[in-house]
This record gives structure tokens, C-alpha cells and sequence, in this order.
């Protein structure tokens, strides 16, 4: 019986809500598009609730197996519990939730960008080292040249480099680039939803 | 400088310090400073989770208004079934329901927020140019501009024929656009990968530089 509830629930609420886009001068499919939208985005927020459920469920299971680095787990429970008590009973505008904010949250994820600097630098080294082709070489030429024309070098000026031929490669090559780039994930998005609203992909779990 | 100020420097300091750390390998400090992140971080979701959305004096009218909100709440409370594995199941109507109305919604975005407005781009760069007015030289970058969203556009294109020896083969102009195609996307994710590399080189200066005015204050205080 599920086999047949969950696609059918799936194909008629997002034709529902796909009429509801191309017609909104209805008002009846307008407002169910409204409704179905929003319940969606309350559905979103309680999945995020049963993920986090989910961590903390699969946390205490590995302190209680006392499994090999549990201790971290300990780390992630005391963290989340204390900035969920914080958060419960001060608010999330409150002095002290800014305070956990700028004192955890901000500095790692900065610090993480920041780890990146030099990630993105291996990445480069070991394209030269492993996929020495035409591709590679484009590649890594234009990261320089618009690197290049953008650092303010001492004492020396490269000719045209800044000037004309970065604006050039990121106003045409880069900006042309990035729209055929973006048509191609549009067209890819558009076939994969259709795929799910005629139910021949059904990724919510339904045979 | 008030002792909970730098209280919360102090902290940040040593957690700055413990993901840097691992610019010398995977190590128990950078763990450490992942793992309290992680949960910090569910922590602050959950908190503007259950007060933004299910706050009782939000959630309560809409289940209670007009307009099948018992089916919203039936469906939230099957959702919740999906954190207990013997009755998972239950769960995946509601999920079910969420993909059919983010496919239906993608659908629209991908339409109206992508496809229509990049074309009428494409089209828009040739608008207004007249070649008697010597504004050849902007004619001549609006084609090269068509071409390279074209050939790139190309290149996405896998479909072949197979020919007489049983050999699949592409069509040779579209081998050609799709050779190019390549070459143009390469350009534009080295564009995008020098973005990304200056974003992370100003917020690597950004920590050594409150690393700096941190120890700074340590002196100034001991």
C-alpha cells in the first residue's frame, strides 16, 4: 500500500505547486502553492531536527560502547547540550548566545577558510604533478594571470596583465563560461525534477 | 578590556589555533576543535529551529488554521519516526511529500531563475550595437561570448551515434564546440579557483592577524 501513498503523495503535490508557478493568476492553485510551500519548509525544519536526533542518538551510542574516540563524541554532546541550554533559556539574540557565536562558531569556520589557503595550493601542485594536459595547463595559467592582476605587486607593474587581459578574461571567457556552466546545471535540474514528478526517481525511499 | 571579552578572545584564540594546527597533519587538537564546532553548531541549528519555527505561538496556528493543517502536523510527526530505525518507514510520506514539492520548486527555479533570464543575457549582449557606428569591436565580443556559452554548453552534450563498424562517434562539430567547450570551462573554474583563493588567503590573514593582536593584549596583561 506505501509502495503507491508516497509516489502519489510526491507526483501530486509537486504538479500542485508546479501549476501553482506557471499559473498564479489562480488563485486556488496560487494559494495551495503557498500552503504546500510552507509546509515543506516546516517538514525541512523538523528533518533537521531528526538529523540532529540522529547524531546525538549515534554520539551516546559511541560513548557508551566506549568506542575508540568517544572522547571527541563527549566533546560534540557537552558542546551541543551547553549551546542548546544557552540558547533555550537566554535566546538567540541574546549577549551570550553572541558570545558562544563569536567565540566558537565564527573563529573555526574562519579558521577552516583560512586552512584552505594552503589546501588549494596542494590541489594545484599535484594537478601539475598528475594531470599534466592542455586542460591543466589552462587551468593553472588562467588562476595566475587573474592572480596576478589582482595582487598589487612591489615595485613592479605588468603590462596589460591587470589592465586588459584579467577584465577581459573574466568579463567574456569567464562570465560566458559560467553561463553555459549554469544553463547545462539548469537543464540537468529541470530533467531530474520532471523525473521525480512522472515518478520514475523516487529518492524518498518508495519502490 | 573586560574579563568576559577576554574571556571569549581566549577561546576563540586557542580554538584558531587548534584547527591551524593542522597545517602539520590530522592531529587530537584539530579533532577536538571540529568536534566542539559541530556540536556548537547543531546546538545554535536546533535553538533557531524550535524558537523560528516550532515556537508554540507560530506552529499552533498553523496547524490549528483553516486549510488541512492536522495533515501537516500528521506529516511532521510521521518525519519524526524516521529517528527510531523499526519504524522508519512511517516517515516516508513525509518525505515523499518534501521531494515532490522541492522537484516542483526546482523545476520553477531552474525555469524562471535560470534558463529565461542567462538566454535573454546571451541575447541581451548584442542589443542596441550598430556597426556603422564602429562598434564593431563590441559585435565581435557579444559573438564571442554566444560562442563560448554555446561550445560550453556543448560539452555537456554526451549522446553519440554508432557507426558502421559498431564504434560509437560524435558528430565532428560537436567534437570540435565540445573540445573548446572544455577549454572554456577550464578558464572559468580557474576564475572561480583564484575567487576562492583569495576569500581564503584575506581569512588566513584575518586569523594570523587576531592570533597577533591576541598575544599582544597577553603581553600588554602579564
Amino acid at each position: 500500500m506505501t509502495r503507491f501513498i508516497s509516489p502519489l503523495i510526491a507526483i501530486v503535490a509537486g504538479l500542485l505547486v508546479l501549476l501553482g508557478y506557471f499559473l498564479p493568476n489562480n488563485d486556488l492553485l496560487g494559494g495551495l502553492r503557498a500552503k504546500f510551500i510552507e509546509w515543506a519548509v516546516i517538514l525541512a525544519a523538523a528533518a533537521l531536527l531528526v538529523g540532529i536526533l540522529n547524531l546525538l542518538t549515534v554520539h551516546i551510542k559511541k560513548i557508551s560502547a566506549k568506542e575508540k574516540g568517544s572522547f571527541y563524541s563527549l566533546l560534540l554532546i557537552i558542546s551541543l547540550l551547553f549551546t542548546l541550554f544557552v540558547g533555550l533559556f537566554a535566546g538567540t539574540d541574546s549577549s551570550a548566545m553572541q558570545d558562544l557565536f563569536n567565540a566558537v562558531i565564527l573563529p573555526v569556520e574562519s579558521s577552516l577558510l583560512a586552512i584552505m589557503v594552503v589546501t588549494l595550493i596542494y590541489a594545484g601542485i599535484r594537478l601539475l604533478r598528475y594531470r599534466n594536459d592542455l586542460m591543466a595547463f589552462v587551468f593553472l595559467i588562467t588562476v595566475l594571470v587573474i592572480m596576478l592582476g589582482a595582487a598589487p605587486l612591489p615595485f613592479v607593474e605588468l603590462p596589460l596583465v591587470g589592465s586588459v587581459i584579467r577584465p577581459f578574461i573574466i568579463s567574456v571567457f569567464s562570465t560566458s563560461g559560467a553561463r553555459g556552466i549554469l544553463l547545462g546545471v539548469a537543464l540537468g535540474t529541470l530533467l531530474t525534477g520532471l523525473r521525480v514528478l512522472v515518478g520514475t526517481d523516487r529518492p524518498y525511499g518508495g519502490k | 578590556m573586560a574579563s568576559s571579552e577576554f574571556f571569549i578572545e581566549a577561546i576563540a584564540f586557542l580554538l584558531t589555533l587548534a584547527v591551524l594546527f593542522y597545517l602539520v597533519g590530522d592531529n587530537f587538537l584539530f579533532r577536538a576543535a571540529i568536534y566542539i564546532f559541530i556540536g556548537a553548531s547543531a546546538g545554535y541549528v536546533t535553538v533557531l529551529l524550535l524558537q523560528e519555527v516550532f515556537a508554540p505561538q507560530k506552529i499552533i496556528p498553523i496547524i490549528s488554521g483553516s486549510g488541512g493543517g492536522i495533515a501537516l502536523a500528521i506529516l511532521v510527526l510521521l518525519l519524526f519516526a524516521k529517528a527510531f530505525p523499526p519504524l522508519s518507514k512511517l516517515g516516508t510520506p513525509s518525505l515523499a511529500f518534501m521531494v515532490g514539492v522541492g522537484a516542483a520548486i526546482a523545476i520553477g527555479g531552474a525555469v524562471t531563475g535560470t534558463l529565461f533570464p542567462q538566454t535573454s543575457a546571451a541575447i541581451n549582449a548584442f542589443e542596441g550595437i550598430s556597426l556603422f557606428e564602429g562598434e564593431g569591436g563590441r559585435l565581435l565580443e557579444a559573438i564571442l561570448m554566444l560562442l563560448v556559452t554555446i561550445s560550453t554548453l556543448v560539452y555537456f552534450q554526451f549522446s553519440a551515434r554508432r557507426g558502421d563498424d559498431g564504434k560509437y562517434r560524435r558528430n565532428p562539430i560537436t567534437r570540435v564546440l565540445a573540445f573548446f567547450g572544455k577549454i572554456f570551462i577550464a578558464i572559468t573554474f580557474g576564475v572561480l579557483f583564484a575567487g576562492v583563493f583569495s576569500a581564503a588567503l584575506t581569512a588566513f590573514i584575518e586569523r594570523v592577524d587576531s592570533i597577533i593582536n591576541f598575544i599582544i593584549k597577553l603581553r600588554e596583561l602579564f
